[in-house]
């Protein structure tokens, strides 16, 4: 008779066992809504210069802003959301997992972190290759840790909406594409409940970009860097533990039903 | 090995398994676990195998309740229902990542894994991806997954679902190796004839109530309790009159070839309808049991709980 595995093992084993599925379609659909978007303006900051045009320094900003982290980040977390732990659950092959005596709490975690890392490793790239049009460099460790955070917490926010309600990845999406818009709109408290306040309390205020009709009724704050990365680096620990803690809880039989709200 | 105490399961407002009781002991062999769709096979198995709690009673394996308790699924192998698999994944990678979750020490796992790729014949197929094989080849690598940590207790879920006669035939001989070996399996169906060539000891289930247990001669005995069904084929008048006169007779019905009589006790009545054919009393001409047979026990007994 075997030992039950230890919560660490779970995670690696869990993690290298689905590694694999980042290398196939889903895989390459992340990376390319990073790569797309920062090629994209790469190529055109080229052919710019090739036609001796001045590219805008700013440019690289407002594509890591309205780019990257206002569409890109929520849609690589509605991809690979779905191939963690919730893909087991549709698929049914999850009473195969669950019927280990490993620690089921630590299952998500363990399907999330390959694709965690993977988007990372994209992102950081991403946001490397943006450095060539411009901007502060000053800055560029603020931004990778923005959008790192933020997918960490995307990621797991997402994640626990797919163990926690049927519709997850709906909901999820509703998330970010109406409550995080509304962030210039929100009063203080508010704003500090979205992501894009942490990723531009990290990566820089966007305050001076932002026309005073943009800007409604409402002043945009701001966190400390640290405190900001801390938010999201917590935020995120936070939701992989409810994961964890609502895939222990709930029974989930053969059907794979038992568990949707 | 397993006990219910009044162990039941709910869906909601539905009733998967009613309070059931019953044990099977520590020693290995094989048992049946039948009865039709929906009659609850699948929620006992949910029970047994620590996948969902019981709703009320006590369910116990190897003494301890299984739901999410590791000291028992260390101990259980599961091969549920169907033939889903992880998309995406090869066998080997995959099988490998089910020996780590079930605690199989680094230094043993490539043994663990090949040989129980060997039990199912897979040891040179595991290197394919789950898209690219059969149904039976999944089946025999779902198998190999609840054998490879050494289980005490195996329970399969339909697995001759989908499979060819030869991979069934393949599976039961599996089956009983390890039951030999002193594994204890319970495998579920609703194919009666091949549960009865399979195991030594059934529990007969309907609507979520447990019907029947014993060995398959036990329950053959549940014959003798229950009218079964005889055509009598012959000059109808005739064989009507013999027939309302046997004391066991249950229904008669007169068709144009014959009668068809539906009677208890068929060890007794047989006798005497042999004797009155040898003695020219009766004019048959030949006799088909209609339901002699182990289907029959469980129509009869369904069809009384129905």
């Amino acid at each position: 008779m075997s030992a039950a595995p230890s919560p660490l093992a779970t995670i690696r084993a869990t993690a290298l066992g689905y590694a694999p599925r980042l290398l196939q379609g889903r895989g390459w659909s992340l990376a390319a809504l990073v790569a797309v978007p920062v090629g994209l303006s790469l190529v055109i900051a080229a052919i710019a210069r090739l036609k001796g045009l001045d590219t805008h320094p700013g440019e690289a900003l407002r594509v890591f802003h309205d780019g990257l982290a206002k569409v890109m980040l929520p849609i690589m977390a509605l991809v690979a959301a779905p191939a963690g732990i919730r893909e087991d659950l549709e698929q049914r092959t999850l009473p195969l997992l669950l019927v280990r005596p490993a620690p089921a709490w630590a299952l998500p975690l363990g399907k999330g972190l390959p694709w965690f890392l993977w988007g990372t490793l994209w992102l950081v790239l991403g946001v490397l290759s943006l450095q060539s049009l411009g901007g502060d460099p000053s800055q560029l460790l603020g931004r990778v840790l923005a959008l790192v955070g933020a997918w960490w917490g995307e990621l797991a926010l997402l994640t626990l909406v797919g163990l926690v309600f049927k519709r997850g990845t709906l909901w999820g999406a509703l998330y970010f594409f109406i409550w995080e818009p509304l962030v210039r709109v929100f009063p203080p408290f508010l704003q500090r409940l979205t992501f894009t306040h942490h990723i531009e309390s990290l990566a820089g205020s966007r305050a001076t970009d932002v026309k005073a009709h943009q800007m409604l009724a409402q002043e945009q704050v701001s966190s400390h860097p640290a405190l900001a990365f801390l938010v999201l680096i917590a935020f995120g620990a936070l939701c992989w533990a409810l994961a964890g803690w609502q895939l222990h809880r709930t029974p989930i039989g053969l059907a794979g039903s038992e568990s949707e709200g | 090995m397993i006990s219910l105490d009044r162990a039941s399961l709910r869906y909601g407002p539905i009733l998967g398994l009613s309070p059931t009781s019953f044990e099977l002991p520590e020693a290995g062999g094989i048992t049946g676990l039948l009865g039709p769709n929906g009659a609850g096979k699948s929620s006992l198995i949910q029970l047994l195998s620590g996948l969902l709690p019981p709703s009320g009673g006590e369910v116990r394996v190897f003494g301890q309740a299984p739901f999410r308790n590791p000291a028992v699924l260390a101990r259980l192998g599961l091969v549920p229902e169907g033939d889903r698999m992880p998309s995406g994944l090869r066998a080997d990678r995959w099988l490998r990542m089910m020996g780590q979750l079930a605690g199989i020490p680094a230094a043993d796992l490539p043994a663990a894994q090949a040989r129980a790729l060997a039990i199912v014949g897979m040891a040179d197929r595991a290197h394919l991806p789950f898209a690219s094989m059969s149904k039976g080849m999944r089946q025999r690598i779902r198998l190999a997954q609840a054998l490879l940590h050494g289980p005490d207790l195996l329970i399969l879920d339909e697995p001759f679902n989908g499979l060819d006669p030869e991979a069934r035939l393949i599976l039961m001989d599996l089956l009983r190796t390890l039951a030999d070996g002193g594994v204890r399996v319970l495998v579920s169906s609703h194919i009666l004839g091949e549960i009865a060539q399979l195991t030594d000891r059934i529990l007969l289930l309907f609507r979520g109530r447990l019907l029947a247990e014993g060995s398959v001669p036990e329950i053959r005995q549940l014959l003798d309790r229950h009218p079964v069904e005889l055509r009598l084929v012959g000059e109808p008048l005739a064989l009507a009159r013999w027939a309302v006169e046997q004391p066991e007779l249950a229904v008669l019905r007169v068709e144009e070839e014959g009668v068809v009589i539906s009677v208890r006790s068929p060890r007794e009545i047989l006798p005497r309808l042999q004797a009155a054919v040898a003695a020219g009393t009766i004019p048959v001409r030949s006799l088909d049991p209609l339901d002699l047979n182990l289907d029959a026990v469980f129509q009869y007994l369904t069809r009384d709980n129905a």
